[in-house]
């Protein structure tokens, strides 16, 4: 059972991000991201004349974004099986993973109650609008974390045969250093640093999808290396 | 009649492959005063958010400062969004540590998910909200108040996922018999649970003693903090030393 439970939680990732994938095509503020320069004005326009899509995209994206959760458990699971000398790289990723969770859920409830009454005073819509941008795009030192940790615990592994192969550790600092950028969004309004800049968007956003689809894969087959092994000792 | 070849356990158990030696546990380990300094810098001299502002002031007053300290603040808290992280492997390590009691892993377990939880209301939102309010300085006063009161009743107020960190770990403390933190370690954790409990009233009272920038609510409640952590990161440190090599942690 303990491989079903992996396999399960690693197909889980597929279906619901592919509704991940949904809600971010839906959401009429993503195509172009919207930009930080617009007036308080156009801010409540943009939620009063997108009201249908943004709730639509939205609830996809508070139902199905912590789904995920389950996928960053088996490599917790994975990380504890490492050969590395404490299993303390594990409680540090599984801790950063909860709060970087949690960052996600928080940054989408701004968006539904800024569409929730797009006629109050513009100057709140925007704040609203201006919080679930800053939390969406800003706090990337959990993903930072949970990665270095990551990387550490597959280059400390001593298995002759090591549960991740080397290159997902380097992969895995690559991505950190992507996301990185992004930080500067909570306080550039232009430039690739802004939250609809090249840097704090489309390279956080597209490193971090691929990241998830490469570990995937890498997940898929570790565990069913796991089964073969296990399967071995009976 | 040869027996049936044993199975080969050698790629199965990591614990004969685990390498004899504390890196991982020595580099974590660094990585807490590394960020305990930067979240000084950072809440201390860059944000201002400690010592806490005057929490009686008027719109007015309010959107000065953030007008007056617009920079230090996002430079400040923009790096908190980079470094945030160090709090995670904090969790972890002390985690660890309490895994290595005597007792269940049950309130390791508390430890990390209570302080998962308190990252975000206890650190992060005032990062939010301060930087939702200087990203367009020019918000209606009422505006920039609202957030005001966000960031540092957050910061300040956020109790619960605290007290039951401290709970968690004092009650490890006292129950353990492997003796990994000594004993008076639980007395500073509990009085660290006082202090959040005298802090309660930061929802109340704008001035005095029991405002968010009062001297029980904050100055008490800091100085026993700085003591808290000052004496968990030397314990830490004794109790990795201590370790012995290739120890085995029942999971």
């Amino acid at each position: 059972m303990r491989l079903t439970s992996q396999t399960v939680s690693l197909w889980m990732a597929v279906v619901f991000g592919a509704l991940l994938l949904i809600g971010f095509l839906a959401f009429p503020g993503f195509f172009p991201p919207m930009s930080p320069n617009m007036t308080a004005d156009q801010v409540a326009a943009f939620y009063s004349n997108h009201r249908a899509m943004i709730r639509f995209s939205m609830i996809v994206f508070n139902l199905c974004g912590i789904m995920l959760i389950p996928l960053f458990m088996v490599i917790v699971y994975q990380m504890k099986r490492m050969a590395t000398p404490s299993q303390v790289l594990a409680y540090c990723y599984l801790s950063a993973v909860a709060s970087g969770a949690a960052l996600f859920a928080l940054a989408d409830l701004f968006w539904l109650i800024a569409a929730f009454r797009p006629d109050r005073d513009p100057q709140l819509v925007m704040v609203l609008n201006d919080m679930a941008w800053i939390v969406f795009t800003a706090p990337v030192g959990m993903i930072v974390a949970q990665n270095a940790c990551l990387a550490a615990a597959i280059y400390l592994d001593a298995r002759p045969r090591p549960i991740f192969p080397r290159w997902v550790a380097h992969f895995s600092i690559a991505t950190a250093v992507a996301m990185l950028p992004a930080a500067g969004a909570a306080v550039f309004r232009t430039g690739p640093l802004a939250w609809n800049g090249f840097l704090s968007f489309w390279l956080r956003i597209g490193a971090y999808s691929l990241f998830i689809v490469v570990m995937f894969f890498v997940l898929r087959s570790a565990v069913r290396r796991q089964a073969l092994e296990e399967g071995a000792v009976g | 009649m040869t027996v049936a070849a044993k199975p080969d356990l050698t790629e199965v158990d990591p614990d004969r492959y685990r390498p004899r030696n504390k890196t991982d546990l020595t580099v974590c380990w660094w990585i807490i005063p590394i960020f305990y300094n930067f979240f000084g810098l950072i809440f201390v001299l860059l944000a201002r958010v400690m010592p806490p502002q005057r929490a009686d002031r008027n719109p007015d007053q309010i959107a000065a400062f953030f007008h007056a300290h617009t920079v230090t603040i996002q430079i400040g808290f923009c790096l908190l969004m980079v470094v945030i992280g160090g709090s995670g492997i904090a969790n972890g390590l002390v985690a660890f540590q309490m895994k290595r009691m005597s007792v269940s892993p049950v309130f390791a377990y508390a430890y990390i998910a209570a302080l998962a939880v308190g990252a975000l209301p206890g650190c992060l939102m005032a990062a939010f909200s301060f930087l939702t309010a200087t990203f367009r300085p020019d918000r209606d006063p009422q505006i920039l108040a609202l957030l005001y009161d966000i960031g540092f009743l957050s910061f300040v107020g956020s109790l619960g996922c605290f007290t039951t960190q401290y709970l968690v770990l004092a009650l490890a403390i006292l129950l353990d018999k492997n003796n990994i933190f000594p004993r008076w370690m639980a007395y500073v954790t509990i009085w660290q649970i006082v202090t959040e409990v005298l802090a309660a009233p930061v929802f109340v009272v704008k001035a005095g003693p029991f405002a968010w920038n009062g001297s029980i609510s904050f100055y008490q409640g800091t100085v026993i903090f700085v003591v808290y952590e000052v004496c968990i990161i030397y314990l830490l440190k004794k109790a990795i030393e201590r370790q012995p090599l290739g120890e085995r942690i029942p999971d």
